[in-house]
This record gives C-alpha cells, structure tokens and sequence, in this order.
C-alpha cells in the first residue's frame, strides 16, 4: 500500500510522458491539428522535396535551389525541369536580365524619348548627378544613390549595345 | 545598434567604394540592415568578348570577415571556365589560405584580411579578360574555351546581349 502511494506521481510521470511520445510518433507531421491549410502545404513541399531530392540523384552537378526554383516556375513539372538540364544551358539562364531585374523598362522609355529633346538638357542632368556623388551621412540617400550609380551603369550599357547591335544589322543588310 | 568587427569593415569597404569607385565597378550591401549581403555590376573588360555586357552578381560575406572570405556567384549566365554553371565564382583570391582545392594557388594570391571587396572585383575583371585553365569550374566552358574559341566568343557575345534585354 505504501509502495503504491509513493509510485502515484512516478505512474503520472510515466502517463504523460507515454502521451507525449506517442503524440510525437504517431501525429509529428501535424501538430496542430486546427491548421489543416499549413498541413496541406508542408505535404507539397514535402513532395516537391521529393522530387529535388530525385532529380539531383541524376543530375548532382546541378543545384538544389536551381531544381527547386524551376519547379516552382513550371508549377512541379519534374519532365520539363529534367528536360531543361538535359538540353545542356543549365537551369540558371532563366534568370532574369538586368532591365527586367531593375526595372528599368519606365526608364528606358523615358531616356528614348529623351534624347529627341535638346542636348544641353542632357548636360545639365549630368551635372546634377556629379554633385550628388559623395558619400552621404543618411542611410536612405546612400541606399538611392547606389541605385542610381546601378541604373546609369546598366542603361549606358544597355545603349551602348543597341548601337552596336543596329550598326552590326546595318551592315549585314548592306552586304548581298 | 552594436556592430560587429564585419560590419564596420563592410561599411568603411563601402564608403570607398562610394567615394572612389573603380572604373567599371558598382557594388554595395543590397540593404544596409543586412551589411553580410551585397550585390555588384562588373563591366566586362574592353578588348574581350565580354566588352559591353554588365554582369551582376552576389557577395556573401561569412560573420568573421574579414578573416574569411566572401563568396560570389554571378546572377545568370556566365560562360567562362571558372565560373560554375550555378554562377559561383572559383579565383584564388576567394580561397582561404587554409583551403587550397587545386593545390597550386600561391599563398600570395589567396585570401587574407588585407584584401578587399574592391580587390576581389578587380581580380574577377581579370578572370573574365584571362580565364585560368588548370581549375575549370565549368568543364564544358573550358573545353570550348581551349578548342573552340570562336564558338566561345560567341556564345559570351550573345550572354551579354541577353543580359542587357536585347
């Protein structure tokens, strides 16, 4: 009797932690049972994990994260991912290009329609940004004057190879 | 705020980036929250087949910079022989001196504190102008490279264009 009352606490103990090892077995991939939508979703990750986990058994030069992102572009395709790494450019080449990265295509527009207004125009905005140049004590203007320095660098690169791609098509269209 | 050891170097790194930036070179942390993350613009070297393009790419700097280099991947293609399919950059200077995969890096050449972002842009404009055979990071890159250069020209010609949108 006096061995029993001792093992009450000890018996409670074991019951509960019996509880919580089955729990943890039985119910682990969801537990929270009232966030049924959140369950649903690691499911598809899980299986979509799956399917990395396959295609980087064929392919291991290739990237976890590249499998995964192409997945997620093609909504899961494993055929058109596998396809992809087959045709031999990879799966990075879908990378955006730097006027979709930026978004410049506004500025671009803008800079076209431009260069048909006077040159002097031009100057005195190229002026302008030369003053703006130095390092600034506030974070917010080194943050805009970085893009600005990215932007000028891309869009005079960007005209720069349109002239050369018009000038090259110029020549081949002179030539019979 | 406390800064770390990383974050004040990256700032200083930063500011003379800003005040004095190389000829060719944009870079900066992507936020200034996060000083352990970092984009770059490198303008292909003139006289290449990589003259005219603008390659974008990220810096990852570990917590103990500037102990331990940073890595860099280029975002999008860069066919060169010593860049891996996935962008990543593969150049001495982005070794530790601890870890030399290839075995035939001086440790002159490799990582160390005294080096710099500015340094490793630099060193990467040369790579683009001079691949380093005897590490191919891309294999096939540096077959085309060694046997069939005007099909490598042309194919970093065309990387380029599509780089820019057209």
């Amino acid at each position: 009797m006096e061995e029993q009352t001792i093992n009450l606490p000890q018996l409670l103990i074991l019951l509960l932690l019996g509880g919580l090892a089955i729990r943890y077995f039985f119910f682990a991939s969801s537990p929270t049972t009232s966030q049924t939508r959140s369950a649903t979703s690691a499911n598809n990750i899980r299986a979509r994990e799956a399917d990395v986990e396959r295609i980087q058994q064929v392919f291991p030069q290739v990237s976890r994260r590249n499998i995964m992102w192409d997945l997620q572009r093609n909504g899961g395709n494993v055929v058109a991912t596998t396809e992809r790494i087959l045709s031999g450019r990879g799966l990075e080449p879908s990378q955006p290009d730097l006027i979709t990265r930026y978004n410049l295509k506004a500025k671009l527009a803008e800079e076209a329609s431009r260069r048909e207004s006077s040159d002097s125009a031009v100057e005195e905005e190229q002026a302008k940004q030369k003053q703006g140049q130095a390092w600034s004590q506030n974070k917010g203007e080194r943050q805009a004057l970085l893009q600005r320095r990215r932007e000028e660098m891309i869009l005079a690169a960007r005209r720069k190879m349109e002239a050369k791609v018009a000038a090259e098509s110029g020549q081949t269209n002179q030539s019979p | 705020m406390a800064s770390t050891t990383a974050q004040r170097r990256l700032l200083q790194e930063y500011r003379a980036l800003t005040n004095n930036p190389p000829e060719g070179i944009t870079a900066g942390p992507v936020s200034e929250d996060d000083m352990l993350y970092w984009e770059a613009l490198i303008q292909g070297p003139e006289g290449t087949p990589f003259e005219g393009g603008i390659f974008p790419a990220e810096l990852k700097f570990p917590k103990d910079y500037p102990l331990a280099p940073p890595t860099m991947r280029f975002l999008g293609e860069v066919w060169h022989p010593n860049v891996y399919p996935s962008g990543l950059v593969c150049i001495s200077i982005l070794h530790a001196p601890g870890d030399d995969p290839n075995h035939y890096e001086h440790a002159s050449e490799r990582w160390s504190p005294i080096q710099s972002v500015e340094k490793i842009l630099i060193s990467v404009m040369s790579m683009l102008a001079e691949p380093n055979d005897e590490s191919p990071a891309n294999v096939e890159a540096a077959k085309m490279w060694r046997e069939q250069r005007p099909e490598y020209e042309k194919r970093v010609r065309e990387g380029c264009r599509r780089m820019l949108g057209l």
